[in-house]
């Protein structure tokens, strides 16, 4: 016949649809795709509209840490989001189960691009049960962005620095664990439009993300990991944006399907209680395997730390933001 | 109210490629739209956008994707599951999650097979240099094949024959119903045997078409009425009005409805606004005529997403055709505004509508504005060069 090279996609049309099919089981993105685009919004747990999150103490859970995992979910990281929504759930039993926190708990959000998403920031509650699991597939893998190479993860560092009350911080003074998943920039400014309509706050000014970031480091040790089989991975401007902003605390990690391991072992440095070698023998015990040598790769340059040290300033520097 | 506040239903006034795809993007990103609607064609339309860098060459899904915008497949629409998987694959690539996900199609569409695309390729090649201009992915056959309904073997039906003994045409909704499915694609099979065989066997068609129906959604009633009460819709016609199947030069025409009457129907009456898109000068595909065709235009503006088909036949381009502008218009029953395209396009001319030779066009903007409002204005596919005015509507005002 000689025309019909489109036949030897027979296989690959089966794929497609199946996959497809696959994505379905995750049932909120599914039904909120079944509807119009106008009628997408955050399920109403993970809606950051006039909300506050908080993380207090409790008669069984006396020492509160929180561990906040905020991930991109633009189509820039293609599967990576849906990679980690099926393996996040279980970071909360790996940090217990190794003795690296007593008493963690978890919040999951998603972040989007706030020029041209309709759902551009989820951000759920913290949780130390399997509630955790109900947030990650509630939250909506719009896949939308706006491909500029930037989304609003300024937008999202905004709502942890002014929206969340932790005890670790009122009653101890002690930060809070705050992971940034993405592969792109910050936007040049967060615009004070965004924050009305997403946030709610009756902000009249831009602000220059890098105050935010500031504000941010005052209660929380922030870290930007970005995964590969995202757009960006070998994109050098990713890597100095992010450097310039956190300093070491930005990480590269072969394999995102070890995000979980990443930010466990990453946990287990900063509070002193393992060290590299420990951390990956770890995740060994554990049956992270495969998963180790990418943490251990993407952990070199935090494990040559001594003492805990972070690049951007400490609680005596500049807390005002900065409005331009 | 502005024009373009309620429905848009988005028609080519030229022989297709007048930047409809880009128009129908421009509009979806331009104000919160429910779903855009396809009224006509199938897997041959090749609508070109770019935003934000991303560039995809949309078919069965609709120009609005990138907008975020869902698509529904209305029954006017020839689906073909393949093709179908191909683009959502390209629509991976090109950074949208799930594409598929994104799509419902009415039960009611009929089914483009390998067996009609055989067909039709075995017919356009035995015509040789009569060649209509076919894209060669089964669209007419798939219409003709379903307005055989107890036609006898030997008859001429829209001036082909007959070939075998015909069965009613698969549908979608057959794709979920896989004895039904089964039966008429044996039918079909047998009826196409003497023209064409195509590699695939019924059992893995059967197989692969139930995996289709498992990954979209097929509706059933009146899906575009319950979207439309939902809110804003763009409908999105393929082809072009001059290539319309009662309104085209036969032979040279698309066995479509591509004048805005389908998504009228569909709209059972609501009120909407007719958009007629046009590039300041005339494109074509393939055989037919192009009155106003020249060499220099062709040479002047170079195409970045158009070439040659293997099927299609060469890339044409003509001075703009006053009449034919106007012949367009009306076959529409006329339009409520115009999208104008290619306005980067220098040293443009046009033939006036007395048949008089081309002359100069300086300000092709007025030209057009001077018959009718001009609500979106473009260049190439780019979505950066594309504005949507707040447009007035004539009627309404």
């Amino acid at each position: 016949m000689g025309h019909g090279h489109w036949d030897d996609n027979a296989y690959a049309a089966a794929k497609t649809f199946r996959a497809a099919k696959g994505e379905d089981d995750f049932g909120y993105s599914a039904d909120l795709r079944a509807k119009p685009a106008k009628d997408w919004k955050a399920a109403a747990a993970l809606d950051p509209k006039n909300a506050v999150r908080e993380c207090r103490d409790s008669a069984d859970h006396t020492d509160s840490t929180p561990i906040a995992v905020l991930f991109d979910v633009t189509g820039s990281m293609r599967r990576v989001p849906r990679i980690m929504q099926g393996k996040l759930g279980k970071l909360h039993g790996l940090l217990k189960r190794r003795g690296y926190l007593a008493d963690p708990q978890v919040l999951f959000g998603a972040i989007g691009d706030a020029d041209s998403d309709r759902v551009p920031l989820q951000i759920g509650q913290f949780e130390s049960d399997n509630r955790m699991d109900e947030q990650l597939r509630t939250i909506f893998l719009e896949g939308g962005g706006g491909g500029q190479k930037s989304e609003s993860y300024e937008l999202a560092a905004y709502f942890m620095a002014r929206h969340v009350v932790t005890d670790a911080w009122r009653e101890r003074g002690r930060k809070g664990y705050l992971f940034l998943i993405g592969d792109e920039l910050n936007k040049p400014a967060l615009e004070a439009r965004h924050i009305r309509r997403v946030i709610g706050d009756d902000v009249r000014e831009d602000i220059d993300p890098a105050s935010v970031y500031r504000e941010l480091a005052r209660k929380w040790n922030v870290y930007f990991v970005l995964p590969n089989q995202s757009s960006y991975y070998n994109d050098p401007e990713i890597g100095e944006h992010w450097s310039g902003l956190l300093g070491q605390n930005f990480l590269k990690l072969d394999d995102p399907g070890a995000v979980c391991e990443l930010i466990a072992a990453t946990i287990g440095l900063e509070e002193q209680v393992v060290d590299v070698d420990r951390a990956l023998a770890d995740l060994a015990d554990v049956g992270s395997v495969a998963e180790s040598a990418a943490v251990g790769k993407a952990l070199a340059k935090l494990g040559t730390k001594t003492v805990v040290t972070s690049a951007v300033p400490e609680p005596g520097g500049p807390s005002d933001v900065v409005l331009r | 109210m502005s024009l373009l506040d309620g429905h848009v239903v988005v028609v080519g006034l030229g022989f297709g490629d007048e930047g409809k795809g880009a128009v129908v993007d421009a509009l979806c990103a331009d104000r919160p739209t429910t779903a855009v609607v396809r009224f006509n064609g199938g897997a041959q339309a090749a609508h070109n956008v770019v935003a934000h860098g991303r560039h995809h060459t949309f078919s069965q899904f609709g120009a609005g994707t990138f907008a975020g915008v869902p698509t529904h497949l209305s029954r006017f629409v020839l689906v073909e599951p393949f093709a179908l998987a191909a683009e959502a694959r390209r629509l991976e690539t090109a950074g949208v999650r799930n594409p598929l996900s994104l799509l419902s199609v009415d039960g009611r569409a009929l089914l483009t097979t390998p067996f009609h695309i055989h067909a039709n390729r075995a017919r356009e090649e035995a015509r040789g240099a009569e060649r209509h201009g076919s894209c060669g992915k089964g669209i007419g056959e798939t219409v003709w094949y379903s307005l055989l309904s107890g036609a006898l073997p030997g008859e001429v039906v829209e001036n082909q024959e007959v070939i075998g003994t015909p069965g009613e045409a698969p549908t979608v909704a057959d794709c979920a119903r896989p004895s039904v499915l089964r039966r008429k694609l044996d039918t079909l099979a047998r009826f196409y045997a003497p023209l064409a065989v195509p590699r695939h066997g019924v059992d893995e068609l059967v197989t692969l078409y139930r995996a289709f129906a498992d990954a979209v959604r097929i509706t059933d009633g009146d899906e575009t009425g319950r979207l439309a009460a939902a809110g804003r819709l763009v409908f999105e016609g393929a082809q072009g009005v001059l290539l319309d199947q009662h309104h085209g030069f036969h032979p040279h025409t698309t066995w479509s409805t591509t004048t805005p009457h389908n998504a009228r129907d569909l709209l059972g009456g609501r009120p909407h606004a007719v958009l007629g898109v046009t590039r300041t000068y005339l494109t074509r595909h393939g055989a037919g005529p192009l009155p106003t065709e020249s060499a220099s235009v062709l040479a002047r503006f170079p195409e970045a997403h158009n070439d040659t088909g293997e099927f299609q036949g060469a890339w044409r381009a003509g001075h703009l055709d006053e009449a034919l502008l106007d012949y367009a218009i009306a076959a529409c029953d006329g339009v409520d505004a115009l999208a104008v395209t290619h306005l980067d396009a220098a040293g443009l001319r046009v033939v006036p509508g007395d048949g008089s030779p081309a002359v100069d066009l300086p300000d092709p903007l007025a030209w057009f504005a001077a018959r009718l409002p001009v609500a979106v204005t473009g260049s190439g596919p780019d979505r950066a060069g594309y504005r949507v005015a707040e447009a007035r509507s004539r009627i309404n005002a």
